[in-house]
């Protein structure tokens, strides 16, 4: 019994490749020709495709959830006698051709035999231009040989040459070869939390065209600031990190530039300014990136921020963070200078306007008042869309950040800072 | 059966109102209509084999075969029922949704697959962008931009009537299409100068995803006629008998010169738009279930069994004699071979320029490079 490959059809309207939704029958049940066998979601909706053969299905080729391309074998039917062979050979009493010499029926379209009963090998023709059979000879290849990658099985230039690239490094013993030439691999899935952020820095990095600004800033007097809150906040059952503060420095700096704090409508081409500051901040978890957002952050004092991130990191780490807790920022801080890194370049967290990250705390002598001293330093970099923000604008935000962070007492001044 | 009624043009309550002879359970509204029983059959099995071939079209698109399908199920009695009002050398404008008026033209399926699969034998020849039409039957190639047989329709029953031929042209349109220019101008056109046109508006409530309500404001279709001087008639477009039945008398009046009617024919489209489509992003299951129930086959089955012209044996006789006709004629005509590549440069010039010619000649040269490499042509 001839065994005939069922491809993905040509489902019309610049259809490329489908999504198996369902499979309406399994390997070993026989089907009728024009029986749905399959649901497949396109990007237009979801058909059922028909059988193109009466027969058994022996194999189902790809999964639900796989997505294939048109023309992409998707099974394999063992077809009666009665099937579409029978058509090809009324159609094509052709002339008999030189590598065909078994003179077996020309495949249809759609139709791959692979094997047949008497158990011949596949199709002995060779489907090639005339300056890759040329170019074929000259190397010495012999086309019968070769696995065409082109349209229909069509060998193409590339083939041959790669045929005869192998050919030569055939002499080798062959287990050595293996060897060599194999890269110790693992495939990881890519899915979850991994996947989300690989879908969303290709979004962001291929719509947002970004800029960016660093400053550096002097911590040092915020540093023995904190050192003095320090007992206070343990009193309230705060653990005061430097965080904290650059998220109370960047809050304050919004209110002078809310810009920073939009969004951008492509569709309508508006700027959306939020007036709430919803503050996301990268947490590095062992399952992945997470962003966990500090709600109305506008509106809260410092010790009420580290109380939240001490809590939203920790739900991050252990996974336990709700929906509620990852979505809505309007802007957000990486603070990956706590791991390490001197100066770091982030990239938005779409639809944001802007990232601020944070280096690591670096001590490093600088000239003050004449005079040499050791001063504590940090690396701030905004990355911005520059579609919403001009550069001057940008800068001038990272600026107020940076004096807001080199003169405490502007940062925490006013009612409920400290909070 | 004075459907029209007075010769009152500004008949609002026409345009206004539904006429209809049977009534959704297939019982006469107001006493039996006095038609030929066989007319009736014809009525029903006309539309057996348009549903039968419609999901035969479907099908074969989901297999790569044929590149594109308007869905049919649903509208059979507007496109059945007009259709039959005509007489042979009348001419048909069709939309691309009414396979039922192809085969009361005398279309057979074979011709009509013919044409959906490009075979051999496509009257057409391969064109794109026409979907059916055959010159044997009067039926002019239907465009796929909507609205623009309106006025194909109008320049014909023009011409026909300036040549002093008694015929009748009769145009298929969507209820989308009446919010095009070619609408207005067709209509207007053929108001004025009286041609002897019949417009059927397949008003199936949706224009792709775009419901009726923000088509127009008007309350119906038919009164859009008034306008333009054309009497408008709103009908059940899924009772076939009352289609027929004013298409009938739209069709006598304009043979009688008496110019243009617009019928409104309220139908629905129970598959998708287009094979490309999918209806459940943009309506609700309710909706087409009620439409189900209203669904013209199973109304004219119900009437003919209650009048006796039917029986439940019979009924499923038909069905199955012509589900393995159809059937036949798709395994036959999938093993037509496709035409030949030639014909895309056919037809354009009657003697063709020296560069068609020799881009014929290239094309000849290629296909004989590639038959010889053993590539074969789609």
């Amino acid at each position: 019994m001839p065994v005939v490959q069922v491809k993905l059809p040509d489902i019309g309207e610049g259809i490329a490749e489908g999504e198996i939704v369902r499979w309406l029958v399994k390997e070993g049940d026989t089907v009728k020709r024009f029986q749905p066998i399959v649901e497949v979601l396109t990007a237009k909706a979801t058909v059922e495709i028909p059988s193109p053969y009466t027969g058994k299905i022996r194999k189902l080729l790809a999964s639900e959830g796989d997505t294939v391309r048109v023309g992409q074998p998707i099974a394999e039917i063992e077809t009666d006698t009665a099937g579409p062979v029978k058509e090809e050979k009324e159609e094509r009493p052709e002339e008999p051709r030189k590598e065909e010499a078994s003179g077996q029926p020309r495949p249809q379209l759609e139709a791959t035999p692979i094997e047949t009963q008497a158990g011949q090998a596949g199709i002995a023709r060779v489907k090639a231009p005339p300056s890759v059979r040329i170019l074929a000879r000259k190397l010495g290849v012999d086309l019968s040989k070769v696995k065409g990658t082109g349209p229909r099985g069509v060998i193409t230039k590339d083939d041959v040459l790669a045929y005869a690239e192998a050919q030569k490094r055939e002499p080798q013993p062959p287990v050595q070869v293996a060897k060599e030439a194999e890269v110790e691999e693992e495939r990881i899935p890519l899915r979850g939390v991994k996947k989300v952020m690989a879908e969303r820095m290709v979004e962001a990095k291929t719509r947002i065209p970004h800029a960016y600004v660093v400053e550096e800033v002097d911590i040092t007097e915020l540093l023995s600031v904190r050192e003095r809150l320090k007992p206070l906040a343990e009193e309230k059952g705060v653990k005061l990190t430097i965080l904290p503060f650059i998220m109370k420095a960047a809050v304050k700096a919004i209110r002078e530039y809310p810009l920073i704090n939009s969004s951008l409508d492509e569709d309508k081409g508006e700027i959306i300014v939020k007036r709430t500051v919803n503050l996301g901040f990268a947490v590095d978890t062992p399952h992945g990136l997470m962003v966990p957002v500090i709600k109305n952050a506008n509106t809260k004092g410092l010790f009420q921020l580290a109380r939240e991130v001490r809590e939203l990191a920790r739900k991050a780490r252990e996974a336990k963070l709700s929906l509620d807790e990852v979505r809505g920022s309007t802007f957000s801080i990486s603070n990956y200078g706590s791991i390490g890194g001197v100066l770091g370049i982030p990239v938005i967290n779409p639809p944001e306007a802007a990232i601020l990250g944070v280096g690591r705390i670096r001590k490093e002598p600088r000239i003050r008042d004449g005079k040499i001293e050791e001063r504590s330093l940090v690396y701030l970099t905004l990355s911005f869309d520059h579609r919403i923000l001009e550069g001057g604008y940008a800068t001038r935000f990272l600026v107020r950040v940076k004096e807001l962070l080199e003169n405490p007492i502007l940062l925490l001044a006013g009612e409920g800072e400290l909070e | 059966m004075e459907v029209l009624g007075s010769r009152d043009i500004l008949n609002l309550d026409r345009a206004l109102g539904l006429y209809r002879v049977i009534d959704e359970d297939g019982n006469p509204v107001a006493g039996e209509p006095s038609l030929p029983d066989k007319l009736l059959l014809d009525m029903y099995t006309y539309m057996i084999r348009a549903r039968i071939l419609d999901g035969w079209l479907l099908k074969l698109q989901r297999m790569g075969r044929v590149a594109l399908h308007a869905p049919n199920k649903g509208q059979e009695a507007s496109a059945v029922g007009a259709t039959l009002a005509l007489k042979r050398e009348d001419w048909l404008f069709p939309s691309y949704r009414e396979l039922g008026a192809l085969l009361v033209r005398g279309m057979t399926e074979e011709e009509i697959l013919d044409r959906a699969l490009t075979t051999i034998d496509d009257p057409l020849k391969g064109s794109d962008f026409a979907i059916y039409g055959h010159r044997k039957y009067n039926i002019v190639p239907a465009p796929v931009p909507v609205a623009n047989q309106i006025p194909h329709a109008v320049g014909a029953a023009l011409a026909a009537k300036i040549m002093g031929d008694k015929i009748v042209t009769m145009t298929f349109f969507g209820d989308g299409s009446t919010s095009r220019g070619d609408f207005h101008a067709g209509l207007n056109f053929a108001g004025v100068f009286k041609a002897p046109v019949v417009f059927v508006n397949q008003n199936n409530q949706w224009a792709i995803s775009v419901p009726l309500k923000r088509q127009t404001a008007a309350p119906t279709i038919a009164v859009k006629g008034i306008a333009y001087g054309v009497p408008g008639i709103r009908v059940d477009g899924n009772d076939v008998i009352a289609v027929y039945t004013v298409a009938r008398e739209a069709v006598e009046r304009a043979r009688s010169g008496e110019g243009p009617t617009l019928i409104e024919a309220v139908t629905y489209r129970l598959g998708p738009h287009t094979t490309a489509d999918d209806p459940t992003r943009y309506r609700g299951e309710e909706e087409v279930k009620e439409w189900e129930r209203r669904e013209p086959l199973r109304r004219m089955r119900r009437y003919l069994i209650s009048r006796g012209l039917l029986t439940e044996e019979e009924d499923k006789a038909l069905w199955s004699e012509w589900e393995k006709r159809i059937e036949e004629t798709v395994v036959k005509v999938l093993e037509k071979p496709p035409l030949p590549p030639e014909v895309i440069l056919e037809d354009v010039y009657e003697e063709p320029p020296w560069n068609l010619k020799e881009q014929m000649k290239e094309l000849r040269e290629s296909i004989r490079l590639l038959k010889e490499l053993g590539i074969e042509l789609e």
